[in-house]
């Protein structure tokens, strides 16, 4: 691979608005997020933290700006080749778990692997296999409804990680499970991320926080490197 | 990626039960609605030709206006046909059973009253083609052997005397008694009418009246597929007898077949069209149900997104489930509309006066069920495609958003 960065942003910027009324949610924002890499972003809400997140994760297209995912600049994408990014590159983990609700385990994790078109046998398998990973083997053909909160957060990495990606991005992933389910969980992202996958945390929780490698707080729209 | 949408669409739908079974239900009523209608409309064109053409190879000729004008109708027509016209008819290749109406005005006394009548005489075989499925009040048709014995309509035993005449009694007309055998049934509005029909058979006629006025000729035809040619023919030799281009007109089964046909084309449209009313209620129904889905789906919407999902497998999705609520709902209906098309024609057998189709059944084609299921699953495709375009065009965002 050419370039060791998965992520770099060149002066990214999101306004909402026109002037005078324009609101700078990111302003000028330049990163580098290598392989492997484990970075929490911080900050205060109505920091921009999420607007960072939705633009790192393709849900959001900058003001101005590129963004670029192993090498490619993904800020002039149309909404489907966005689509093809975010299940080909990225794991999404989010506060609510956001599971499928009509679906079980299984599905919810089958069903990101079917739309990046995976056949269905191999499908099953690498569910069983991912929920096998996050230790919820015995709760396979379990709804959503029937899991506590952090069986959802598990089936939720488990579906992160489906289609390989080369980025998971958490957001607020220990926000809404008890400080076992927590710890649970980071321990679970910090595995794999010793096995080579790239982590970026959103959180405000400075002890999960101070648990990433780097750390990245966010004021007022401006990205600043935080060393521990 | 199909066979995963559909698998999506289902869990959807069974998470929705009753809403689905609901709005299944206004696509079922819609299609029972065609359904049975269309098989009633075949029903009613099947009964019409399956009579009409047991009578295929007969030509009735008639004076003026044409058949419609003077069948049965009781009416007196001005002109009358002459011995010659017969004997052309008669001499004319390829007929047979060559046979008469007559006509003639008389007076009739009952109860005291006497009044105008127009009087008719027939041979008894052309009466039994012309009256054996029509209704009868009371009484029965006459036959080959009977004698001084009328068969009159609905209007001459009820409104034209001071009493109500019955069966077994006697009119008096032209000073000769005769037995009234035979009463139809009320007829109404319809060119077929016999109410106003006084009826006898020609020896009576003939031997009553002393004249014999022919005012329709029947006949047959040895091959069936001559008789339109020998009609044409017939025609313009008794106009030609007569020096004039409309004096007789020459009316074959075929063509009275073909507008009966047309008529009930037209009806069965009708009805088809009025259906349609209920379905168009009914893809509105649809639509309805699947925005308010998107609307609380929302949040699904944008999970899906975000995990890779794009505009087309989103939009797939809420169209699938369009479909299949509207084809299982027009399988429903297809099965409601082949019991309900029984019902409607036990209703209408039973409280409508359908003359001589009587025994109306309805028939299922197979054309109205394909018909049926196409233009369901088009309802489906057409109401969820609104509702599926709002969903795709939804942000993913809103997945991650906080609440």
């Amino acid at each position: 691979m050419m370039n060791t960065n998965v992520i770099v942003t060149e002066n990214l910027s999101k306004t909402y608005g026109k002037p005078p009324l324009q609101v700078f949610a990111l302003r000028q924002t330049n990163l580098y997020i290598k392989h492997g890499d484990y970075i929490a972003i911080i900050g205060p809400s109505g920091s921009g933290k999420s607007t960072l997140m939705n633009l790192l994760g393709c849900l959001d297209k900058p003001t101005t700006g590129k963004i670029f995912i192993e090498g490619h600049d993904v800020s002039t994408l149309n909404e489907n080749e966005l689509a093809r990014i975010r299940r080909e590159k990225i794991g999404f983990i989010f506060q609510k778990y956001n599971l499928i609700p009509t679906l079980n385990a299984l599905e919810n994790i089958e069903l990101s692997m079917g739309f990046a078109g995976v056949d269905s046998q191999l499908r099953t398998e690498k569910a069983k296999k991912l929920l096998e990973m996050v230790d919820l083997s015995k709760r396979l053909t379990h709804k959503p409804s029937e899991l506590s909160g952090g069986e959802q957060q598990r089936v939720a990495i488990a579906r992160a990680l489906a289609n390989d990606p080369s980025i998971i991005l958490a957001d607020e992933p220990t926000g809404n499970v008890d400080t076992k389910s927590g710890e649970n969980i980071m321990s679970i992202l910090e595995e794999i991320n010793r096995e080579g996958e790239t982590i970026i945390v959103v959180s405000h929780n400075m002890t999960i926080a101070q648990r990433a490698k780097r750390v990245l707080r966010i004021q007022d729209g401006v990205v600043t490197e935080e060393y521990v | 990626m199909f066979k995963d949408h559909v698998k999506l669409a289902i869990k959807n739908l069974q998470h929705r039960m009753s809403r689905s079974l609901l709005t299944l239900l206004g696509i079922a009523i819609g299609i029972m609605a065609i359904i049975s209608l269309m098989a009633l409309g075949e029903g009613m064109q099947q009964a019409v030709t399956g009579e009409l053409s047991s009578l295929s190879d007969v030509i009735v000729v008639s004076t003026g206006g044409g058949f419609f004008s003077s069948f049965g109708s009781g009416g007196t027509p001005s002109e009358y046909f002459t011995d010659r016209d017969i004997a052309t008819v008669e001499r004319t290749q390829g007929v047979r059973d060559v046979s008469t109406q007559l006509s003639a005005s008389a007076f009739a006394e009952y109860n005291g009253k006497k009044t105008l009548i127009s009087l008719t005489g027939m041979d008894v075989m052309v009466m039994t083609l012309q009256y054996s499925n029509q209704r009868l009040e009371s009484g029965d048709l006459l036959t080959e052997n009977d004698q001084n014995q009328i068969m009159i309509g609905y209007g001459i035993a009820h409104d034209t005397f001071e009493a109500d005449v019955s069966i077994g009694e006697r009119i008096t007309i032209n000073g000769k008694k005769f037995f009234v055998s035979g009463i139809f049934a009320k007829q109404g509005m319809s060119g077929f009418s016999s109410d106003s029909l006084v009826l006898m058979n020609s020896r009576d006629f003939k031997k009553l009246t002393g004249q014999s006025n022919i005012s329709i000729i029947y006949l047959r035809v040895n091959d069936v597929n001559e008789v339109e040619p020998i009609a044409a023919r017939i025609q313009d030799a008794i106009n030609q007898n007569h020096g004039r281009k409309d004096f007789a007109r020459a009316t074959t089964m075929t063509s009275i077949l073909e507008t009966v046909q047309s008529i009930i084309g037209i009806l069965q449209l009708v009805l088809v069209a009025i259906a349609s009313i209920a379905l168009v209620v009914a893809s509105i129904g649809i639509m309805n149900t699947m925005l308010t889905s998107v609307m609380e789906r929302t949040r699904e919407i944008g999970i899906m997104k975000a995990i890779g999902a794009t505009n087309q497998n989103i939009m797939s999705i809420f169209i699938i489930e369009g479909m299949l609520v509207s084809s299982i709902g027009g399988i429903v209906g297809i099965v409601l509309g082949i019991f309900g098309s029984q019902g409607l024609t036990v209703i209408l057998n039973n409280f409508m006066m359908m003359g001589g189709s009587s025994n109306l059944a309805p028939v299922i084609t197979l054309i109205s069920v394909v018909l049926a299921v196409t233009v369901s699953l088009i309802v489906g495709v057409l109401s969820s495609l609104y509702p599926a375009w709002k969903a795709a065009r939804m942000s993913p965002i809103e997945a991650v958003r906080y609440e």
